[in-house]
């Protein structure tokens, strides 16, 4: 089964590698990443010849015959942080190699997902693909389509060789790797320090418990604010994962139960129920069933809501919620942001607060069809060893994670006051655990993920919806 | 054509009425337009306030313009709404003909062939369309025409079964005596649908290649299957994407939204008069 | 009678040869392939089914217990007779209104269409901030109006409310098009000549325009009804995956959900099968309807 990602994982995290600011690479953005960006663009050529080189050595006479065209599809597109980057690294991989690449990006929503899998299924899947690693790469796992990384050190020895062996995750089919990460990810607990404030409630520490949280939430809400900022009916997902994991521990939540019954089932069950709890206690918003994402997040950075679990994404979304025109960080109200905090995630039973949700959800897959094309073979591996360099990782990782053997040192005096307190936060992180959703993805997340209105307003028990879940998970 | 009218109650009863729907159609426009010149924390404040002095700023504009290939997306979307628009009036209007005109046993099959034509939801079609167009060397490739027929083709076909409905019930209102009298003069069936029925129809086909357009370019879901480069994004695909990662940053929406309608809005208040005229041509031979 | 000149049907096959061609390519053969997969085994979208469930009419059966299809089918139906009676009906008088004015008619033609201009995605990111409980548009108002508190325009009660509005609003416009289309073709003189004869302008619109109208009438009921099944985006975007609860769901958003989102992909197949029944046989039921009537 998966491995979990742990201390290891922790040592590549800590060194939190970050640029200036989180959210995507527009103008005034450049200019900062341009003194890290600068010395990558400068040592990237050094590094990453040889490899093209030897490439061309191995592959004899039909690789050399000049440029290539690489048709790559990825998540980077739209307003991912990313986006930006992405075109940078593809424009200077073009400009070095001479080969041309054809991208086919998009949002990741599920029509991008179903389009992926139509790809494969027809025949005209990409070369390479940034994609989830999770139970979303099943299919095209199983049909043999992508090349494990085993297969590509074969002939390229040094291929992900700068990656941590232990955090490049192994296939839920096979065992086998295929994926070479690039950017990870964490999911802690924001603060709108105003609203605790105004209640009276101090700030949450590393030993912060379930009951504390409780206590803290009928302070807040008998101060006429929402403690929780979020949208049950919408975005569920980290709510249920940290309801879950707050059953079990670090050791045996990324375990699918075989059903609703047995241990690690209830662990699911009680999970469910104390959101439920929290519900009727009446923590979440008041139209948390009909509200959308976008609009709790908006009460938590208006001060109408003081708590919010998410990713180490929404850092950027905070922090340009604190500028006045969103696309121009020049614009920062540093008071309003040093009102945000990030902590950890309230703990109960054997989960400490400090053991976290976050790891490395997707990553480089070359497919079959460029390594079996003698033209494409090389280029594939340069562009994904271009693109999971050194010097490339850091720039797209941010705040989250990074598989990498050596992460280079940051320079913390870029910081805004929230991405300081994120790695601080991080560097007291006692584990790190990869989402069990990743691993229970399809139908089977239906009865608990929709389902959760029903849940928490007692239509449906939870005990069915989880056994309802389970069941189809067992027949996938 | 002139109709005699004096200010009578009732028809200040109607103006008012038809003034008030007016309203409800303009004003979210305006709205919107406003509010793209407004800095996205501002917006929800101040929603009604005109964007003038502290409010105004071009920053969503700017970056609507930086983050994306605008005039690329714009070409694509015409290109293949255009398309569309004419492939569905020329057959749609040749297969309505025949429906209306003709009985022949199995005819009321047809019609309801059609209609059930209008039904498939496209989500339940796409996939099998996509790995066909593929086998044809259609979809997924890198050439621009060829991506871009393979949008249109499953276009035309969802347009179809609604322009020949809408097309068959207009020529099925049509009085035969016209064609009647061609027939007489020696035309075959082919003559009288050139040169009868087509000029009569013309209100209607006017109608028809409207939708067919707008429901073209408005059609999200079938672009977001097929036009997978970034260089070929439609204009719609273009708004998808950036509302997608930033669904709040309401003023970046507002800007994207007011640059995809008002060209609309402004091609169509154009050719608005060309479309009367189509009609009234209608109405005089009728 | 004319039927002299249509009596060689040769031509007819013609005529609907490429447009029949199109439809068969892009949509029957897709579809056939859509009902053959409802009775598959099929989670993964794109993927080719390869065994059929056991027993081969499973989802059928399934969608019997389904308490959503009943809530789907149920909206659905309401939209019906709000389309019908909200869109057409509003159509109609402001499209006769429209026709006895002298003044603005091209205005009120082109303002009216607007909505129709707007793609719906767009419009449901308009709407969703028109309604949104804190703070858009119509929570303003009532704020000014001196409301006390927010009113959640989302909640259970009167989600449907909320989803429909716009849908109904958007559609005016579509159906106002085709039928001034209808009403400029009718001839001047008629008017002309009852106008002499002392009619009254609603008497030359209950006498003339409505009976003249009658088949463009048949056509747009049709299309409401037709299209309230298969409307989406709208609704998608306001409230997706049938927020709040499930209760807003409609057939047309349900089969997206399952296909898309749920990755029940067979079973959103027989959904599809679902939708384009219920849609032939209402639609006959509407033809019917107007037959009888016939002038």
């Amino acid at each position: 089964m998966k491995k979990k990602v742990i201390s290891m994982m922790l040592a590549g995290a800590m060194v939190l590698s970050m640029t200036a600011c989180g959210n995507s690479g527009n103008s005034s953005d450049a200019g900062s990443a341009a003194s890290t960006g600068g010395d990558a663009a400068a040592e990237a050529p050094a590094t990453e010849a040889p490899a093209a080189e030897a490439g061309q050595e191995t592959e004899a006479p039909a690789a050399a015959e000049g440029p290539v065209e690489l048709v790559v599809t990825t998540t980077f597109a739209g307003e991912d942080s990313n986006a930006q980057n992405y075109k940078d690294a593809v424009k200077a991989w073009e400009a070095e190699t001479g080969n041309t690449v054809v991208d086919t990006s998009a949002t990741a929503d599920e029509t991008f997902k179903t389009r992926v899998a139509t790809d494969f299924e027809t025949g005209s899947e990409p070369d390479v693909l940034f994609f989830f690693n999770g139970a979303d790469s099943n299919s095209f796992i199983e049909a043999g389509k992508v090349v494990s990384i085993d297969e590509i050190r074969a002939e390229y020895p040094d291929y992900a060789s700068n990656m941590n062996e232990d955090l490049i995750t192994a296939s839920l089919v096979d065992n086998k790797k295929y994926a070479v990460p690039a950017n990870g990810y964490w999911e802690a607990m924001f603060v709108n320090t105003e609203v605790l404030d105004a209640a009276g409630v101090a700030m949450p520490g590393a030993d912060y418990t379930m009951d504390q949280f409780k206590a803290d939430c009928e302070k807040i809400k008998a101060a006429g604010y929402a403690p929780i900022a979020a949208a049950l009916g919408n975005i569920p997902h980290y709510w249920w994962e940290f309801a879950i994991f707050n059953n079990q521990s670090p050791a045996n939540h990324l375990e699918i139960p075989e059903s609703a019954a047995d241990e690690n089932g209830q662990s699911w069950v009680a999970g469910m129920n104390d959101i439920k709890e929290l519900y009727e206690l009446g923590y979440f918003p008041e139209n948390t069933l009909s509200a959308t994402d976008d609009e709790t997040f908006a009460m938590f950075t208006e001060g109408k809501a003081a708590f919010l679990i998410d990713g180490s994404w929404k850092v950027g979304g905070i922090v340009s919620s604190c500028q006045s025109d969103p696309n121009d960080p020049a614009t920062l109200d540093t008071a309003k942001l040093d009102k945000f905090d990030v902590t950890y995630v309230p703990g109960k039973g054997s989960r400490k607060a400090t053991d976290l949700v976050g790891g490395l959800s997707s990553g480089y897959f070359i497919t079959r069809k460029a390594w079996d094309d003698p033209a494409k073979r090389a280029a594939a591996v340069s562009f994904v060893e271009y693109l999971t360099s050194d010097e490339m990782v850091p720039k797209f990782a941010q705040h989250g994670a990074s598989a990498l053997k050596n992460a280079p040192e940051v320079d913390a005096s870029e910081f805004n006051s929230l991405q300081i307190k994120a790695m601080n936060m991080m560097a007291g992180t006692t584990s790190l655990t990869g989402a069990v959703q990743d691993l229970f993805a399809g139908d089977c997340r239906v009865s608990t993920f929709d389902g959760m209105p029903e849940i928490v307003t007692g239509r449906v028990a939870a005990e069915d919806a989880v056994a309802e879940g389970l069941e189809a998970y067992q027949n996938q | 054509m002139t109709k005699k009218k004096t200010l009578s109650p009732g028809l200040i009863v109607v103006y008012v009425i038809l003034i008030i729907w007016a309203l409800t159609t303009v004003y979210p426009i305006i709205w919107v337009i406003q509010n793209a010149f407004k800095a996205k924390n501002k917006i929800l404040e101040n929603s009604f306030a005109l964007p003038t002095g502290d409010l105004f700023t071009m920053a969503n504009f700017r970056k609507a313009f930086e983050t994306t290939d605008i005039f690329g997306a714009y070409k694509s979307s015409l290109f293949i709404s255009t398309m569309v628009a004419l492939l569905v009036v020329l057959l749609a209007g040749m297969g309505a003909y025949a429906l209306a005109r003709y009985k022949f046993p199995g005819s009321s099959l047809i019609n309801s062939l059609v209609i059930g034509a209008m039904m498939f939801p496209a989500f339940a079609t796409v996939i099998a369309v996509f790995q066909m167009e593929f086998r044809w060397g259609l979809a997924n490739t890198g050439s621009w025409l060829r991506n871009m027929m393979s949008v249109i083709l499953p276009q035309v076909a969802g347009n179809m079964a609604f322009a020949m409905v809408v097309l068959t019930g207009y020529i099925k209102g049509l009085p035969i005596e016209l064609e009647e009298a061609a027939y007489m003069e020696g035309c075959n069936a082919f003559q009288i649908y050139f040169k009868v029925i087509m000029p009569l129809t013309k209100p209607s086909f006017a109608t028809v290649a409207i939708f067919s357009f707008l429901w073209s370019y408005n059609d999200l879901f079938t672009q977001s299957f097929f036009l997978r480069r970034p260089d070929m994004y439609s204009i719609t695909m273009m708004l998808n994407n950036i509302s997608a990662k930033e669904g709040t940053d309401y003023g970046l929406m507002a800007a994207v939204v007011a640059l995809i309608i008002v060209p609309v809005i402004i091609v169509y208040c154009c050719l608005q008069k060309y479309i009367i005229k189509g009609m009234i041509a209608g109405a005089v031979k009728g | 009678m004319g039927a002299n000149i249509y009596r060689n049907k040769k031509p007819a096959l013609v005529f609907l040869l490429p447009a029949f061609l199109f439809m068969v390519v892009f949509l029957y053969y897709p579809f056939f392939k859509n009902i053959l997969n409802s009775f598959m085994h099929l989670k993964q979208l794109g993927a080719s089914a390869t065994e059929f469930n056991t027993p081969w009419y499973t989802n059928y059966e399934e969608m019997l217990h389904d308490p959503n299809v009943w809530t789907s089918v149920k909206n659905t139906i309401i939209m019906m007779l709000v389309t019908l009676i909200g869109q057409v009906g509003i159509a109609i008088i402001l499209a006769l209104m429209v026709d006895n004015i002298s003044r603005g008619k091209q205005f009120f033609r082109t303002v009216f269409f607007f909505p129709i201009v707007i793609s719906a995605t767009a419009l449901g990111l308009m709407f969703n901030l028109i309604f949104l409980r804190d703070k858009g548009m119509v929570n303003q108002i009532l704020e000014i109006l001196g409301k006390q508190n927010l009113t959640d325009w989302k909640a259970e009660g009167i989600a449907l409310v909320t989803m429909m509005a716009p849908v109904m609003w958007q559609y005016v416009g579509f159906y106002f098009v085709i039928l001034v289309t209808g009403l400029n073709n009718i001839s001047e003189e008629l008017y002309e000549a009852a106008r002499i004869d002392g009619a009254t302008a609603l008497q030359r619109v209950r006498y003339i325009s409505v009976p003249l109208l009658h088949n463009v009438i048949c056509t747009c009921s049709v299309l409401a009804v037709t299209g309230a099944l298969k409307v989406f985006d709208l609704p998608w975007v306001m409230f997706p995956k049938g927020m709040p609860l499930k209760s807003t769901f409609l057939t047309g958003t349900y089969m997206y959900y399952q296909t898309m989102e749920t990755k029940n992909v067979d079973y959103g197949a027989a959904l599809a099968v679902l939708i384009v029944v219920l849609g032939v046989i209402l639609a006959k039921v509407v033809n019917a309807i107007f037959r009888e009537k016939d002038y």
